[in-house]
């Protein structure tokens, strides 16, 4: 009895929590993996069919497409995106003039909500004679470009978009790194006669690896997701150049009706993440281990 | 994902003195000259400190390194600028080459104009009503579940955080089709309570809340026990009171996040009576090639008007916001 009075109140207050957990997290996650096995009409579960979704998705030349797009995607967030936050924080935490000025320009993209960051990229890599990015070329005596028609630059373009977008937020977060790093090391090494490159590369980025490496999975986790930037800027075009895996999702489940390889491919891109997530935890683990 | 909250343990970004305004442009401008480089030989943290600036390189590096930093900013502010004075401009002079900045005429009529024909207010308050309820669920729901498992912690709270970093780990929105489902059979469709509820269970939240609760001493709550409060009394007489910095940060996030949601609002809202505001853009955007008298110098009016809400909140909380990101690695 006093197990229950002990355990009880707690569980109360946890419930409207966890209710909204379940509907919203689990219940989904669940029934979606359920549905995977079976042929469907609508929702409704006609028969059995093992991994027969998973093999049609597979098949799919929309899912190779888009599987390939997202490694894209990753690599050009890893090329493009991943460098600039890293070089902003350290440019913030040495520059002492305009400190708070800086700090919130380089923020305020991030609180322009997602769809109109997309649209307004959008026009700037308007293709005509007189969209923004090509007026800049035009002054300057250079051709204009067709931007997001091109099905070569089209993913690197939209990292782009993406990455102006995000980078003020992880900008700060190595920006705290850096900032907690004691100041003692530096005096060190400046004693040993250290210049400037040498103190970064032997005390301010080992400092930050175990940052870099965090939020390089939370990053790489992130770009799988993304949805609104092909979905407004280029409807997945040219030619699927730029579908995304969530936005086959989408077509699957929304356009075509095709719940069940909506689901399969769900199930395909949550296993993928707990994947690279194992990978980082073993990876933290083994450094961990070696000092 | 235990590791989100080790992301800084720097408390305060912001070094207090720090030097703002025209001043210091003055001083940067003078930085050849040793006798305008007091701020520099005041700097004792970092990686380059007061006595390497007594070297003429390491100020020019200096100089560098604000230069980099100015045309990053630059770039972070230059496409909201040119947002922000296009849509101004008439739907010719915007395609207009050689490219101009600056609009013809600044006329504060065309922003009423695009708001009448579009009886844009509806929009608005749809998106206010859900910001509203998103934010009451993410600060109460989450704020009880946090409660829960750091200060009351019944046996088997830990399964709570599992679920919740599960979430974390795989996004719900992988699973949106039998999530649909379930808000069809709830007869939720066209209504704002998926969409205030969908905050009430948010990883982010809920591990700030926690990392927050943790560190709240335990003596205050065995003494409301004693006083003979329940566990949901303590909440609003203890935790609630000496949390309200991190309450008021949570409420912030969510509001930003609910008003710029779109995926769920666009699925559950039919009706156009009661789209929220960026339902509508995504409808308009997608019909602005065909509809009358509705051009692309309409839709940027349109998207500065839809990014206003969540740009003031910003100004007026701006370093709440930007201290909290780098000490959580909370990111929207």
């Amino acid at each position: 009895m006093s197990f229950i009075r002990r355990n009880l109140a707690g569980w109360l207050v946890m419930l409207p929590g966890l209710v909204l957990l379940v509907f919203f997290v689990w219940l989904p996650l669940l029934s979606n993996v359920s549905l995977s096995f079976y042929q469907l009409q609508g929702y409704t579960k006609q028969s059995f069919v093992g991994l027969d979704n998973y093999a049609q998705v597979l098949r799919d030349p929309q899912f190779q497409r888009a599987f390939l797009n997202t490694g894209l995607y990753v690599f050009w967030s890893i090329v493009v995106g991943f460098p600039v936050p890293i070089a902003l924080a350290l440019l913030l935490s040495e520059v002492i003039h305009l400190r708070t000025f800086f700090r919130t320009s380089l923020y305020l993209p991030n609180v322009v909500p997602g769809l109109a960051a997309a649209l307004l990229w959008k026009f700037l890599y308007d293709p005509d004679p007189g969209g923004m990015l090509n007026g800049l070329l035009g002054a300057v005596g250079l051709p204009p470009q067709p931007w997001l028609s091109s099905p070569t630059w089209v993913i690197p373009l939209i990292v782009v978009a993406l990455t102006w977008k995000a980078a003020g937020a992880t900008t700060l977060i190595y920006l705290a790194t850096i900032q907690s790093i004691d100041a003692t090391y530096y005096e060190a090494a400046r004693m040993d006669g250290t210049n400037v490159w040498q103190r970064v590369r032997y005390i301010t980025l080992p400092s930050l690896a175990p940052t870099v490496r965090m939020l390089l999975v939370l990053q790489i986790i992130s770009v799988f997701q993304v949805l609104y930037e092909p979905l407004v800027m280029t409807g997945g075009g040219p030619n699927n150049a730029s579908l995304s895996l969530l936005q086959l999702i989408y077509r699957y489940v929304f356009v075509r009706g095709d719940v069940a390889s909506g689901a399969a491919l769900g199930v395909i891109v949550a296993v993928a993440l707990l994947v690279l997530t194992a990978c980082y935890w073993w990876a933290t683990k083994r450094a961990g281990h070696h000092g | 994902m235990g590791k989100l909250g080790a992301a800084g343990k720097a408390g305060a970004v912001g070094k207090p003195g720090a030097m703002r305004g025209l001043a210091a442009v003055g001083r940067l401008r003078a930085a050849g000259r040793p006798r305008a480089i007091g701020r520099l030989r005041a700097k004792t943290e970092g990686i380059i400190v007061a006595s390497d600036y007594r070297l003429a390189r390491h100020r020019l590096l200096y100089v560098l390194l604000f230069g980099g930093l100015a045309m990053a900013a630059v770039v972070a502010l230059f496409p909201v600028v040119w947002l922000a004075l296009s849509s101004f401009k008439g739907p010719v002079e915007l395609y207009r080459t050689p490219l101009t900045l600056l609009p013809d005429q600044v006329d504060l009529r065309k922003a009423a104009q695009v708001w009448q024909t579009l009886a844009f207010g509806r929009y608005y308050l749809n998106s206010l009503w859900v910001v509203a309820g998103a934010v009451a669920s993410a600060v109460l729901v989450n704020g009880l579940l946090a409660y829960g498992v750091s200060v009351l912690r019944p046996a088997g709270h830990k399964l709570v955080t599992a679920l919740m970093m599960g979430s974390l780990m795989i996004p719900p929105i992988l699973n949106m089709g039998p999530l649909f489902r379930q808000i069809v059979a709830l007869g939720l469709i066209d209504s704002y309570i998926p969409l205030w509820l969908v905050f009430g269970a948010n990883p982010f939240y809920f591990l700030i809340m926690t990392t927050y609760f943790d560190r709240l001493p335990r003596a205050l709550f065995e003494a409301a026990r004693i006083d003979g409060c329940n566990g949901l009394q303590m909440f609003w007489k203890v935790a609630v009171p000496l949390s309200r910095p991190i309450l008021a940060v949570v409420a912030i996030f969510a509001a930003n996040a609910a008003w710029s949601d779109f995926l769920l609002p666009f699925l559950v809202l039919r009706s156009d009576a009661l789209q929220t505001v960026m339902v509508k853009i995504y409808t308009l955007q997608a019909a602005s090639a065909t509809m009358q008298g509705f051009g692309p110098d309409k839709l940027l009016m349109v998207l500065v008007l839809a990014s206003l809400p969540p740009v003031a909140l910003f100004v007026l909380f701006q370093r709440r916001i930007t201290s909290t990101v780098a000490t959580t690695g909370l990111k929207e």
